[in-house]
């Protein structure tokens, strides 16, 4: 079975950061949020979230050559660049690409819908199937790239770049692909989908932006979006040594699990088979596990559940073992959290240091977790637990190891 | 609509549709459409494009004859007419 590699990672986070830049926001205990101006948010229940600069990501497709597509597929390549050239860009051939995101190309999508609506059933354009196929994403980086491994999407709502990781992971443990480079992406702030989100009144109605999303505090009421796309290069080990790469990390361990129980509401008792199933996988144990990056949405339901799952998996060690929540800083990003937060729990990994959750003011009892605050806690074990639980109950697990 | 005028309009309209960079503006009225880099794909967005542009609504099958631009700025002539 083979070693499993981190040799690049690229992030395009709000308003448009990379990954240094996202570091020190995180570190310094930041967050990126505001106002909505992608659309109207006149009437809404919560208008802040955190979006891409349209400037900033204009120039960045300009400075990376980008042809414009959409902007879904623009801003996993982006990212997915960043990766590769991290990675020094390994030849294609055999490369796979998997893909997380919870709604895909959602403004190709919606340009399809508002076809049908407007002008009946000659609205939509020909190539709408193609452009809004939720594998579009995976599709482009394929044919752009020229990886010629397999490419397909996996969609598991907030869970969905995790399980793309996790799939991939597999993947280059068996022997069934040598490297593949994982993403994920969201763009939330599509209309029909982000006034769909506001409906379900789990984002938080807070007027400050930076006050709103708060996981973990006694007073969170939900939390804010956030647009933005990861991408990390997995490759078997001996594979990365070979051609000289530079190995960042590795991930060491895998879990998954579903509730089976309700469709939005989380369940311990899942949450808690999925730690567990990663621990094992990676023949672990909770006092080798240096810190936690939470899943933490800071919906009054969802952090108490994610409480009371590492209580049951880490016992005692859950007094001491460092837990941090970064949608504090830059929301839920849905389909790319998971990917986004590996990237952050890497980072964590090489800086020797967990970043604090933004603007938990008051802890709240009922998460007796040990929550980093204000600022970053020191890290004494170089192995990280990155958490992703899912509407529809799948609850994905990633181990990292510096 | 003459065929100049259509012609100009048409132009614009293979622009957009295409997105990518083509000397539109010294495209020859003669030159077949085959040899503009459309793909099967992108024919049907363009023809889709058309009907939308020009408020007219046909099947490619209508098209057989259609080898230049100049046969399908004739032809939106008549649809148009």
């Amino acid at each position: 079975m083979h070693r499993v590699a981190i040799t690049g990672a690229g992030v395009l986070v709000p308003p448009d950061l990379d990954e240094t830049a996202l570091w020190e926001t995180l570190a310094g205990g930041g967050s990126v949020f505001r106002r909505l101006r992608a659309l109207d948010t006149e009437g809404y229940r919560t208008r802040n979230g955190a979006e891409l600069d349209d400037g900033a990501l204009a120039a960045a497709r300009r400075a990376a050559a980008l042809e414009p597509a959409d902007r879904t597929s623009d801003i996993l390549m982006l990212a997915a660049r960043r990766a590769l050239d991290e990675a020094g860009n390994p030849p294609g051939e055999g490369m796979g690409a998997l893909v997380g995101t919870g709604h895909g190309a959602a403004f190709n999508l919606a340009a399809a819908y508002a076809g049908y609506f407007e002008k009946g059933h000659r609205g939509p354009r020909p190539s709408s199937v193609p452009r809004s196929m939720a594998n579009t994403l995976s599709a482009r980086l394929s044919m752009e790239l020229g990886l010629t491994g397999p490419n397909y999407v996996t969609v598991a709502a907030c869970a969905s770049s995790t399980t793309a990781l996790i799939q991939a992971c597999r993947m280059i443990r068996h022997g069934y692909a040598r490297r593949i480079l994982c993403g994920g992406v969201e763009t939330p702030f599509e209309p029909v989908y982000f006034s769909a989100w506001d409906n379900l009144r789990v984002m938080s109605p807070a007027a400050d932006p930076a006050a709103a999303c708060r996981p973990f505090d006694r007073n969170r009421n939900g939390f804010l979006l956030g647009e933005g796309a990861g991408a990390l290069v997995l490759e078997a080990r001996e594979e990365a040594l070979a051609r000289g790469a530079r190995v960042r990390g590795e991930l060491v361990g895998v879990g998954e699990a579903s509730d089976a129980t309700h469709i939005t509401r989380p369940d311990p008792a899942g949450q808690a088979r999925a730690m567990q199933a990663a621990l094992d996988d990676a023949g672990l144990t909770p006092a080798d596990i240096g810190f936690i990056n939470a899943h933490g949405t800071a919906t009054r339901v969802s952090d108490p559940c994610e409480a009371k799952s590492v209580r049951t998996v880490f016992g005692a060690r859950a007094d001491s073992l460092p837990v941090t929540a970064n949608k504090a800083c830059f929301g839920h990003l849905l389909g790319a959290s998971g990917i986004v937060e590996a990237v952050v729990t890497l980072l964590s990994l090489e800086h020797g240091a967990v970043p604090p959750t933004a603007s938990l003011a008051e802890r709240d009892p009922e998460c007796p977790l040990h929550i980093v605050r204000r600022r970053p806690a020191p890290l004494d074990i170089p192995c990280g637990m990155s958490n992703s639980f899912a509407f529809g109950g799948n609850n994905a697990v990633l181990i990292l190891r510096a | 609509m003459d065929t100049t005028a259509v012609l100009e309009r048409l132009r614009e309209v293979m622009r957009r549709s295409a997105q990518k960079t083509l000397d539109w503006e010294h495209l020859d009225a003669d030159t077949p459409i085959d040899a503009l880099g459309f793909d099967s794909l992108a024919i049907l967005d363009l023809l889709y494009d058309i009907q939308q542009a020009f408020g007219v609504s046909f099947e490619p099958e209508d098209l057989m004859k259609v080898q230049t631009v100049r046969d399908l700025a004739e032809f939106l002539g008549r649809r148009t007419a």
